[in-house]
């Protein structure tokens, strides 16, 4: 049976834990990375199926993360969704332009996450 | 809430509506109520109860029966049978008319988001699309034709790409584009009203309406319904509703669920 996996990324520890719960309410099994080059050391080990991404976070932002992450090998097979406060739509445009397949505006609930993961065929 | 007060209140909607109130819907009326009370004035649900049965104001009715009708929805809501109509069917009904002409009904819109996401779909497949979008309640009908939308809301059913495409930012929330809200019209409708004249639609979008009325309305409904498409018109319902014994004027589409054709019987009467 293949189980599901997801990274979320977020220098908020709160943020994360409150993603956690839905995710995994969501039949994932998740792990968390607090910037940019937890994460990117994260898949070296294990790509994702999904990764949600915050874009500012220190060390490493989510942009340069997700530029990165799409020049490794295999690093265009997680769906990675952006899951920022950031609501500008020049914001959105550059996130989904620098290989993002979807974007999630905070907050945001299991409903709009659900609908999402639907969204890039992840769930 | 008392059971009198309940069982009134199953009779207006049933009466005005055609909308069934199930019994396990007593508190959600109670919680949808209280809103209603305060907003003209009353000190309790039981206040503007014991008003409106002694004293039915239409106005007041009708506040009433909105609160209550089963107003949730979603962009493309349905995924699997809107895909098919934005996919297949807008295309197919665009090549065959002149002009790309389609004429599209949302019946029982609520807040608008099916209108605007058959607006998006037509627009997309490059069909001259134009779409009425009716519903019973005022208040969702604002809310539509406002075209304004929490970020919740347009997140929900819509990929980022297109809330980029239809929306732009209007302050904490964002609001359709102009090219999605001219070809929307918005109007009060309620479907237990005979049609009044000859306009007709080739698309015909009744989701999760029938599903909330009384059976023994349906029928009458869903004849309405047939009244109001072309011949060749496709009449699209909500995924877990049939037409089954409710009228013989339909035949599912084979392979295609939530969709429906004329049946050959309603052709010809209609000829």
């Amino acid at each position: 049976m293949d189980v599901r996996t997801c990274l979320i990324v977020d220098d908020s520890r709160i943020i994360r834990k409150v993603a956690r719960r839905i995710v995994e309410g969501l039949g994932f099994e998740v792990d968390e990375a607090a910037d940019g080059i937890e994460a990117l050391s994260y898949c070296v080990g294990l790509m994702p199926d999904v990764i949600l991404l915050d874009w500012n976070m220190p060390v490493m932002d989510g942009l340069t993360f997700i530029r990165r992450l799409r020049t490794q090998a295999g690093g265009d097979r997680p769906k990675v969704l952006f899951c920022t406060i950031e609501t500008a739509p020049e914001r959105i445009a550059e996130a989904l332009g620098a290989g993002a397949d979807d974007y999630i505006m905070k907050p945001f609930d299991g409903e709009i996450l659900h609908s999402k993961l639907s969204e890039v065929g992840a769930v | 809430m008392t059971q009198d007060d309940f069982d009134r209140l199953q009779a207006l909607l049933s009466s005005r509506a055609g909308f069934r109130l199930g019994r396990d819907r007593i508190h959600l009326a109670e919680h949808r109520l209280a809103p209603v009370a305060r907003r003209e004035g009353f000190d309790s649900v039981e206040a503007l109860l014991a008003t409106l049965w002694v004293k039915p104001v239409a106005s007041l009715g009708w506040a009433v029966i909105e609160a209550l009708l089963n107003s949730e929805t979603w962009f493309r809501r349905d995924r699997a049978v809107f895909d098919t109509v934005a996919r297949e069917v807008l295309p197919a009904i665009g090549r065959a008319r002149p002009e790309g002409r389609v004429q599209v009904w949302s019946a029982g819109c609520s807040s608008g988001q099916e209108a605007y996401s058959l607006a998006m779909a037509g627009l997309d497949a490059g069909a001259n699309i134009d779409i009425v979008a009716t519903d019973l309640s005022m208040r969702a009908l604002d809310k539509a034709r406002s075209g304004v939308f929490s970020a919740f809301e347009v997140q929900r059913g819509l990929s980022a790409r297109m809330m980029l495409q239809w929306f732009e930012p209007a302050e904490d929330a964002w609001a359709v584009r102009p090219a999605l809200r001219n070809v929307v019209r918005f109007a009060r409708h309620n479907l237990l009203d005979a049609p009044t004249d000859d306009a007709r639609f080739d698309i015909i979008v009744c989701r999760n309406v029938l599903i909330e009325m009384e059976p023994a309305r349906r029928g009458q409904v869903v004849d309405y319904l047939e009244r109001r498409l072309v011949d060749d018109g496709v009449l699209v319902l909500g995924v877990e509703e049939r037409i089954d014994g409710d009228s013989i004027a339909f035949r599912p589409v084979g392979g295609r669920s939530g969709l429906y054709v004329k049946s050959p019987s309603a052709v010809s009467r209609a000829a």
